[in-house]
């Protein structure tokens, strides 16, 4: 079992579940907004005056089968747009 | 779920309530009528009074002053004048504009029902007239007739009158010009006396044998008849042979003693259309009626009125008041669809897409057509003022879409997909384009809630942009997001063509950044430099062009219309009047080419003409109605024709005074006028004050009419009986003056039916025996024994002169001297030579003056619309203040108003245009306009400080990047201004001063804005960083 989180730009939000499906990752916890910014580069999403832009948030859980395809397609889109910022981290949990 | 969320989810529906709006919008705008202004509720009421046999002085005494003292309570009430004259009184209750008239003329009853009872015992009721700007008639046809003249009347009466008053809204259709049939006895007095017969006993005989009597009926046989009988005449001509007397067994018929006429009344007012006789209808509406429409349909009817008419009669168009209204809502209209083209171009070249162009321009007819559905919903009409506020609107109602637009397409580029970047891109930006939307209402719906004159004005003014500019908000909320998410694409692809032209435009408008990149850190760093100059060019436009500027009420407008009263000395006859003015109409004829029509008429008018007796009249007077080509079609304008006029007139000598009208009458787009109150009781005083200000100016070689308002004495012949004398002979004053009336004037003995009509037959002596003073000494009058005293033995003639028309103001005697505005001056130059020449004349004791009309109205609409600035400066500030959480950036912003104001000036100044009221609204406007730049450049300037960018450093970034945004919010609202500003239409000088003063104000504000708002910005944030460290380092 691998845990797998997702923070993205809002507009990302349906082409990851789209990516998801495609997956064939069915559960998900889903944050609507979340605010952050990254360590190295990118513009902060902090939603205020700013930088007006907000992140979204998920967080799956699923089989370590279906990761590693799920994060290939995860870069391809990062990569077409990175301005738009998308980071997703995975670790191994305890069923 | 957001608006803007919603919107981008369901597109059908969205676009369907647009398309809803839109519909309505177009059906709105084929429903709604057009009129010249915003409607204005009556503003007098006139209270008339007779009170025969008394003089002027008795009236006023009695009557007048009873009147006012009463009335002067009535609430609302601007001001009380009077004039009192022989027999009648007439009081005039102005009230402030936007009085309810219901209310008003409830409270005037109410009033006069308390004074009735201190009025004398023989005077009348008094009567209520309800007068308003509204009761100019609105159409003016001509007649004219070769052979039908005499049957005239009642041919025009059953064909045209009486069709033409069934027309919805007309109030009333009067002939003028065109005399009534009269049956004339003209009796022979010498004639009377030899048969001992008077004209009473003539009349009374006429009456007597014309009659129809039913007898009651009878029953014969098994059927019931009436019996009548049937003896009224069926021919004039039968009054010959009437048996008026029998001596010695011998018939004294009619046509013995008096000749027999069946011709025209004898005094009347006469009409003449270039030069030709003929008559005159005058087409009033009732109160609140759409002139427009009513004379459409009155055109309309003609063609068919004419056909039922003989031949030989012709109707003609003098002045159709609609004409001008229509041409000139057709050429703002005309402005409406340049200036939406303009904007659209603007936007094309600075976004470079037809897609975004379209989704941008998309929200102009939107929001415009929805603010035609409140115009139609609220009752109002298509007139100057709402559509010059939906073309201003039109470069302001882009503004938010585009920074929607914008921002969503960075959001395409960074890569997000359309319908993601539609949804969060709005959100962005949403508080902001809301903030500005607040900002803008901040300065137009306080306009909705102004009284008086101005409210009248600015609330269709206020609700149409503040609707407008509400609708245009929700369009970039929900419309833009939409269309955006369906039309923008990824990555577009650019022809050749695209990428040349708009190549050039890019390095254009990138090299324009650099340079003010440039300028903006030479002026972060030289502050108080900049500072100081911009203080000194905003003081030295202010103390020296200031000075120079003039103003004015209203633009006068170019209607193609000119009235002239001209006032021959009192007691000219008719036919010397005539005379006069036929020369007068060759002479103008031939010396103004513009002229189209040229009606004049003269005379005493008729009483149930109520027009033409309402206004001035008698034989020596002569009013002139013309009509010139339209402006386009003339080199002259109107006012230049009306100053040549003048001077033409005074080359008449036997003319006492004239005056000449330019325009539109009374307060908004007449030709501007000054009009001096000079008050006191003592004639002689106030009298020979008018006259010295009147030698003085017109000593003044441009000033070329002053008219005074108090009349010169009458002359008149008195009949002064001697009541001894009467006494002795067994008469009395009533009967002695009966008899006079009787033969001079007339009486009327019986009417003569003919096919439905009733016409006069009038009993009097032939003209021929009613010439002289001879001729009236001579006259008998007849006592109950019927003994005969001829009038020179009971009394004497006697010439006198009888004093004018005493005037009131606010209960005190006035006279006024009104002086015309001449075409090289503006109504503030005349105002100020008025002052100096009032100033050098000693005014003997208890003589005060005052200015009035036009100058008291535009004072008073000034005084409110300073109020409203400073009222919309505080909301203003308020609404930024809350949108920053500063008191600091608002005030920064705030520094481009006055800059606005220089522009202003310098518009004005350089185009020699006076600063009017539509000017004013034009400045007013600017309040909100300019600050939406400063706006958007503190905005940015703080985003950038918020992301770590220091203070110069920020500065110039933010300007560098907002610089497109601004100018290209700047151009769409200058640009869309031009064709108000240069507008060259029919009506456009009403507009002119508004297009002016937005677009230079707007400029040269912009210009300085974008250099003094971050320099000042830079020295509060300075002073900020300074007093931190202080804090810091304690």
């Amino acid at each position: 079992m691998k845990a797998i989180f997702i923070s993205y730009n809002q507009a990302y939000h349906e082409e990851i579940i789209d990516i998801m499906e495609r997956s064939q990752i069915r559960g998900y916890t889903y944050w609507e907004t979340v605010k952050g910014k990254g360590s190295f580069r990118g513009e902060p999403h902090l939603g205020d005056h700013a930088w007006p832009t907000l992140n979204s948030a998920l967080l799956i859980f699923a089989d370590d089968s279906l990761i590693p395809s799920l994060k290939a397609k995860l870069k391809d889109l990062d990569a077409k747009s990175e301005a738009m910022g998308l980071r997703f981290f995975t670790w191994t949990i305890d069923s | 779920m957001s608006l803007y969320q919603t919107a981008v989810k369901r597109p059908i529906t969205t676009a369907l309530i647009f398309v809803a709006i839109a519909i309505f919008g177009i059906f709105s705008l084929m429903k709604l009528p057009i009129d010249l202004y915003p409607e204005i509720d009556m503003d007098q009421i006139m209270v008339v009074t007779y009170y025969a046999g008394a003089s002027a002085s008795d009236i006023e005494n009695n009557v007048t002053k009873v009147l006012e003292n009463g009335l002067n309570s009535v609430s609302n009430l601007k001001h009380i004048t009077s004039q009192s004259r022989e027999n009648v009184s007439v009081v005039t209750l102005e009230f402030n504009y936007g009085t309810d008239p219901d209310v008003a003329t409830n409270d005037i009853r109410d009033k006069l029902d308390v004074i009735k009872s201190s009025l004398p015992d023989n005077a009348e009721n008094p009567v209520l007239f309800k007068f308003s700007t509204d009761d100019i008639p609105i159409l003016i046809l001509s007649v004219t007739s070769q052979e039908s003249e005499p049957g005239l009347y009642r041919i025009l009466t059953d064909a045209v009158v009486n069709p033409l008053a069934r027309i919805n809204g007309v109030g009333a259709v009067s002939i003028s010009g065109i005399p009534k049939r009269q049956i004339m006895v003209y009796c022979d007095p010498y004639k009377l006396s030899a048969y001992n017969l008077s004209v009473e006993s003539i009349a009374s005989v006429i009456g007597k044998n014309n009659r129809n009597i039913p007898s009651g009926s009878i029953d014969i046989g098994s059927n019931t008849y009436s019996l009548r009988v049937q003896q009224e005449f069926t021919d004039p001509s039968e009054l010959k042979n009437i048996v008026i007397s029998s001596t010695g067994g011998k018939n004294i018929y009619l046509k013995d003693v008096a000749t027999i006429k069946d011709t025209l009344e004898e005094r009347t007012q006469e009409a003449y259309v270039n030069n030709k006789k003929g008559g005159i209808i005058i087409i009033q509406k009732q109160s609140g009626a759409n002139s427009v429409s009513i004379s459409k349909q009155v055109m309309s009817k003609l063609p068919s009125l004419e056909k039922k008419l003989p031949s030989d009669v012709k109707l003609g168009v003098i002045i159709n008041t609609s004409d001008n209204i229509v041409n000139t809502i057709d050429s703002l209209k005309e402005t409406i669809l340049i200036t939406f083209l303009i904007v659209m171009l603007v936007v094309f070249i600075f976004l470079g897409r037809w897609r975004a162009t379209f989704i941008i321009i998309l929200t102009i007819p939107i929001s415009l057509l929805a603010s035609l559905i409140y115009l139609l919903a609220s009752g109002n009409t298509l007139n100057i003022i709402s559509l010059s506020s939906l073309s201003i609107a039109i470069g302001m109602v882009v503004d938010d879409a585009i920074v929607v637009l914008e921002n969503i397409t960075t959001h395409i580029e960074r890569g997000s997909r359309p319908a993601q970047a539609s949804v969060y891109a709005t959100n962005e930006v949403a508080i902001s384009i809301i903030a500005s939307t607040l900002t803008m209402l901040a300065v137009f719906l306080p306009l909705t809630m102004v009284q008086g004159m101005t409210g009248v004005l600015f609330r269709q003014l206020g609700w149409t942009v503040s609707i407008i500019m509400l609708v245009s908000l929700i369009s970039a909320m929900a419309l833009v997001p939409m269309l955006c998410s369906k039309m923008l694409k990824l990555k577009h692809k650019e022809s050749k063509f695209h990428r040349v032209v708009f190549g050039v435009i890019n390095r254009g408008i990138e090299s324009l950044n650099n340079g003010y990149a440039k300028l903006l850190g030479w002026a972060v760093h030289h502050r108080s430099l900049v500072l100081s100059s911009a203080l000194v060019i905003f003081l030295a436009s202010l103390f020296i062009l200031g000075p120079m500027m003039k103003t004015e009420f209203f633009p006068a407008q170019d209607n193609s219309r000119v009235t002239i009263n001209i006032k021959l000395p009192t007691g000219t006859r008719q036919d010397i009047t005539r005379a006069l003015s036929k020369r007068i109409t060759n002479d103008f004829i031939r010396d103004y080419p513009e002229i189209e029509v040229c009606n004049f008429s003269e005379g005493s008018a008729n009483s149930d003409n109520t027009f033409a007796s309402l206004r001035d009249n008698g034989t020596n007077i002569i009013s002139f109605n013309i009509r010139v080509v339209k402006p386009a079609k003339r080199k002259r304008n109107l006012n230049e024709i009306c100053a040549s006029m003048r001077k033409d007139l005074h080359k008449y000598p036997l003319i006492r005074t004239f005056s000449v009208m330019g325009g539109q009458q009374g307060g908004m787009g007449g030709q501007g006028s000054v009009e001096i109150d000079i008050y006191g009781y003592d004639f002689a005083n106030t009298d020979a004050v008018a006259a010295s200000v009147k030698s003085k100016l017109m000593s003044n070689k441009s000033i070329n009419q002053v008219v005074i308002s108090r009349d010169e004495y009458t002359p008149e012949y008195h009949v002064v009986f001697n009541r001894e004398k009467l006494a002795m002979n067994g008469l009395d004053i009533t009967t002695a003056s009966t008899y006079l009336r009787n033969r001079v004037n007339g009486v009327t003995a019986s009417e003569y039916r003919e096919q439905g009509d009733e016409y006069d037959i009038i009993v009097r002596y032939a003209p021929q025996f009613r010439e002289s003073l001879e001729d009236i000494e001579n006259i008998i009058i007849y006592n109950n024994s019927g003994n005969g005293v001829r009038v020179r033995d009971v009394a004497d003639i006697v010439e006198n002169m009888t004093p004018p028309t005493i005037e009131r103001k606010d209960r005190e005697r006035v006279v006024s001297v009104t002086a015309m505005v001449p075409t090289n001056m503006a109504l503030s130059d005349l105002i100020q030579i008025a002052t100096d020449d009032m100033n050098s004349i000693d005014l003997p004791t208890g003589i005060t003056w005052d200015f009035g009309g036009t100058y008291e109205d535009q004072q008073s609409t000034y005084a409110d619309i300073i109020t409203l600035m400073l009222l919309v400066l505080i909301l203003v500030f308020i609404v930024m203040a809350a949108e920053f959480e500063s008191l600091t950036y608002p005030f920064v912003i705030m520094l481009s108003i006055p800059f606005a104001l220089v522009g202003v000036i310098m518009g004005l100044v350089i185009n020699n245009t006076p600063l009017s009221v539509m000017s004013m609204i034009g400045l007013l406007m600017l309040l909100g306009i300019v600050v939406k730049n400063g706006i958007v450049l503190i905005d940015y300037i703080r985003l950038c400080r918020e992301r770590g960018l220091g203070v110069a450093h920020a500065v110039v970034t933010a300007g560098r990047s907002r610089l497109r945004p601004v100018l290209m919010t700047t151009l769409t609202t200058v640009l869309g201004m031009l064709p108000l500003a240069m507008g060259r239409g029919e009506g456009s000088e009403m507009w002119r001063g508004m297009g002016l003063s937005v677009a230079w104000g707007l400029s040269i504000s912009t210009l300085v804005t974008l250099v003094i708002v971050p320099t000042m910005y830079c020295v509060f944030a300075g002073n900020g960083i300074k007093r931190l460290r202080k804090k810091e380092l304690k």
